[in-house]
């Protein structure tokens, strides 16, 4: 079979633009995207770069996108990708800068992210006589969320990404995940209050695109619900968003429905000045256009006494 | 210049273990790995890591299986020291967070794998190999031990006799460097993809192998190279684990009729049998995980059944996925002490890259993970306290100039008609078929003659890409340098074993010679070419 390939280009080394280039090679049938690219780096241009390791789905080095979708060239398979026509394009993931070709920064991307996290377990050295002793059904969530191969499909498919570099992702929340939910980490508070701080598991967006890129079925974005709850539970609430989150919920169950001057300056917090003062123009606005008539009262609605019921058995059940 | 007390080379279990061992003993450490660590070929490591935490077991019953494994040529007091401290290591890597199974009790679970004689391969799903390398890098991470990924080490430093560090070259930012150390050690791992097809990772090309021969140290075994019984061989070969068939998985033909093979003989009685169960018929062997059942299967070997879907296109909970004997791991490499020091001072070898005396003429299923943890401590721990005693060691002031001179030199736009994958396949397929299950002198001569080719085929060809950053043809240069190198090492080695022992079966000389060869091979750089002699075991 005749393919012709369209692959993403940069030199750091000349002028650094991105451009592209085509190679039409034959390849075998069955043959993979990876397979591809060998013959085209041996047979037509040895200065493409790509990355590879285990040639087979175990590792995750080999992520790119073909055809515009994010995948491990091991695995893929050439035909898959031809039906429309003999042409597959190749290009790195989107969230990342790219070095040369297709090889993109995974520090920027990912492991620095990851490090954030202070990923380890702060476990003793000293030699023991057994074991933990722990329920198979604990393990075997860590199992799964530790299958994680660090493939980088989660944070290619994320909505925050794009729009703050800066946030720390799926995948490094899911490693989160797994220190906080870890019953031998001695550490786990220490490791919630990382994944809660700034850029963390707030900024989350709960858009399920994590899920559903993961190729191991981790659910990252379960995975960063469960420590948004575990936070809560714990009154690890430090950020603008839980403050919101609270500040909603309080304000529900006390008067049946929403405050929004009291959630606006609740989620600002009450000592931070420069925050509240921000809202003033909008408080302003608000007045000028009748949207919040003086005096402010917040009434509560028919029925609060049954919403509060609500919550108060969903906050027992939580416990 | 970088500076540190001890060096490690290679990112896989036993290099992470080693680097954190002798961090802990004191030491200041480096790692230096040719790709991110997370991967290495460690990771495809499926089936467990052995342990005799068993009731039924005990550290003596595993060194017999091991012993058996090795068919005459293990180092007792090697074997015992396995043996002993699996255990310990094993509750260390628990602790330190590998997700075990576990049984109903909440402990370790243990499950029958290979020749093992008991349930001893403690596991973790069939991603035990991921997931103890996981938690080794997390606690690399937890020592701040710098990382230096995507290094490619081009030469090892020596001062007289004793080697006092490296060259690499940083891929990333295209720059050669010398690290200078007390100590150096290699953890790069096996060399199978001289083979093709081979179950691993495009960088198990024998690299450490290769410079610490290069640099005049000594090879051991090298022609005891262990084909694994059940590989789906199309495309780049993915191996099923052996703990399949110790759930209940079946060998078949193509009708799905049992063939005759005690599933539990040591891999290379198993591949043997399989390989000549099959010979005469057309449909060749089939893997049938049916008996496992549905659930046990997405359960237990959720990988196994991920990866032979998207790899091989097949339902492993309803197909029978056809497998051959494949290249998978060495037990030849650097001979070392138990400690892991080699015929080098200042230089230190462990896990599939050493030889010392373990594995003897095959594995045991499941000592792999084991040996990386246990020998990667000791190592790691026996380089520190050589470090401190080392005196300061100075680093060869021209070596940089030399190597980057030797790199460019390899260089040129004018590269000819020949190409590195063609002789890279040349050579796999040689090794495959004269070099593989079954040698005799004939293929072994023409095997050498061919890889003599092959190597003066290599010295002409070029690298035409003359850039610095992410030159991973270079980098292919160098690596199909070093498999060359060691194919003419086993080639000679296996010339020399004149008997059938464990992974080294000849077909002229069927018997197994104890009388003349219950001893190791050692492969030593001559003017240009392998030397081979004979070592006594020590026990």
């Amino acid at each position: 079979m005749q393919v012709t390939f369209k692959i993403y280009r940069k030199d750091p080394e000349k002028d650094g633009k991105p451009g592209r280039s085509n190679y039409t090679v034959e390849v075998p049938d069955g043959a993979t995207v990876l397979e591809s690219l060998f013959k085209i780096r041996d047979e037509m241009d040895s200065s493409l770069a790509f990355r590879c390791s285990c040639l087979r789905g175990h590792c995750g080095d080999c992520m790119v996108r073909i055809n515009g979708s994010s995948r491990l060239t091991c695995t893929a398979k050439v035909s898959a990708y031809t039906q429309k026509g003999p042409e597959i394009s190749l290009d790195p993931l989107r969230n990342v800068s790219v070095i040369k070709d297709l090889v993109y920064d995974w520090d920027a991307f990912m492991w620095n992210k990851i490090r954030t996290v202070k990923p380890w377990l702060d476990a003793s050295d000293a030699p023991t006589n057994g074991e933990s002793v722990i329920a198979d059904a604990r393990m075997k969530d860590l199992r799964k969320v530790m299958s994680c191969y660090q493939c980088g499909m989660c944070d290619e498919g994320c909505s925050v990404l794009p729009v703050d570099i800066n946030f720390l992702g799926p995948a490094a929340l899911t490693k989160a995940y797994r220190l906080v939910f870890d019953p031998r980490n001695q550490d786990a508070r220490d490791r919630l209050k990382t994944a809660e701080g700034p850029k963390g598991i707030w900024d989350c967006v709960h858009c399920y695109e994590a899920d559903e890129h993961c190729p191991r079925g981790i659910e990252p974005t379960k995975r960063i619900v469960a420590l948004r709850d575990e936070a809560y539970r714990l009154g690890i609430t430090n950020e603008k968003v839980a403050r919101h989150h609270k500040s909603f919920t309080a304000s529900v169950k006390e008067s049946g429905w929403v405050d929004e001057g009291r959630l606006a300056v609740e989620t600002e917090g009450l000592t931070n000045l420069p925050g509240l003062m921000k809202l003033l123009p909008t408080a302003a606005k608000a007045i000028v256009r009748g949207k919040a008539p003086l005096p402010y009262l917040h009434a509560k609605r028919p029925g609060a006494e049954q919403i509060k019921k609500i919550i108060e058995k969903g906050e027992a059940e939580n416990k | 210049m970088q500076d540190f007390d001890v060096v490690v080379i290679g990112g896989g279990t036993s290099g992470l273990r080693a680097a954190i061992a002798a961090k802990r003993a004191g030491a200041t450490v480096a790692l230096i790995s040719k790709n991110h660590p997370l991967r290495s070929n460690s990771a495809l490591a499926q089936g467990g890591i052995n342990a005799p935490l068993g009731k039924d077991d005990s550290p003596e019953k595993f060194a017999e299986d091991t012993l058996a494994a090795g068919d005459g040529l293990c180092e007792h007091g090697v074997v015992q020291s396995l043996a002993q401290e699996a255990a310990g290591e094993v509750l260390w890597l628990e602790r330190m967070g590998v997700p075990f199974n576990r049984d109903k009790d909440g402990r370790i679970d243990r499950r029958a794998f290979g020749s093992n004689s008991r349930s001893r391969s403690c596991y973790a799903d069939d991603r035990t190999g991921h997931m103890v390398l996981t938690v080794l890098y997390e606690q690399l991470q937890r020592l701040a031990i710098p990382s230096f990924d995507e290094w490619f080490v081009t030469a090892l430093a020596l001062d007289g006799e004793t080697c006092v560090g490296a060259t690499a070259l940083g891929l990333r930012a295209g720059k050669l460097e010398g690290f200078t150390a007390r100590a150096v050690i290699l953890a790069t791992g096996g060399y199978t993809r001289t083979y093709a097809p081979s179950t691993v990772s495009v960088g198990t090309t024998g690299d450490g192998q290769s410079l610490a021969y290069r640099s005049g140290a000594r090879l051991m075994d090298m022609e005891m190279v262990q084909f694994h019984p059940t590989v789906f061989p199309k495309g780049q070969g993915l191996l099923i684990t052996e703990a399949t068939l110790g759930g209940g998985a079946e060998i078949v033909n193509q009708q799905g009729a049992a063939i005759q093979v005690a599933k539990t003989a040591p891999r290379s009685a198993l591949s043997l049998a399989i390989a000549q169960a099959t010979q005469n018929s057309d449909g060749g062997a089939y893997l049938d995980l049916k008996p496992i059942g549905k659930e046990t299967i997405l359960s237990s070997f959720p990988q196994t059944h991920e990866l032979v879907r998207s790899v091989a296109g097949l339902d492993s909970t309803k197909d029978l996925i056809p497998i051959r004997p494949i290249a998978h791991r060495p037990m030849g490499g650097i001979e070392t002490s138990a400690n892991g020091a080699t015929s080098i001072a200042g230089l230190f070898a462990v896990g599939e890259c050493a030889a010392n005396g373990l594995n003897g003429a095959g594995r045991l299923a499941g000592n792999t993970l084991t040996e990386s943890v246990v020998f990667g401590k000791k190592v790691g721990e026996a380089a520190a306290v050589y470090a401190k005693s080392a005196p300061k060691k100075i680093f060869p002031a021209a070596m940089l100039a030399d190597e980057e001179k030797k790199l460019a030199a390899l260089t040129s736009a004018d590269s000819g008609q020949d190409s590195l994958a063609k002789v890279h396949a040349e050579l796999g397929r040689l090794m495959s078929e004269k070099i593989g299950l079954l040698r005799d002198a004939d293929g072994l001569q023409q095997a050498l003659s061919g890889i003599k080719d092959l190597q003066s085929r290599h010295r002409q060809i070029k690298v035409r890409n003359p850039g610095k950053i992410y030159n991973y043809e270079l980098t292919g240069h160098l690596e199909l340098g070093s498999m060359l190198t060691l194919a003419e090492v086993i080639a000679r080695s296996a010339q020399a074993r004149t008997e059938s022992r464990g992974a080294h079966q000849r077909r002229d000389f069927p018997a197994t010679d104890n009388a003349n060869w219950k001893c190791h091979t050692i492969a030593k750089l001559s003017q240009g070419s392998a030397q081979i002699d004979n070592k006594p075991l020590a026990n």
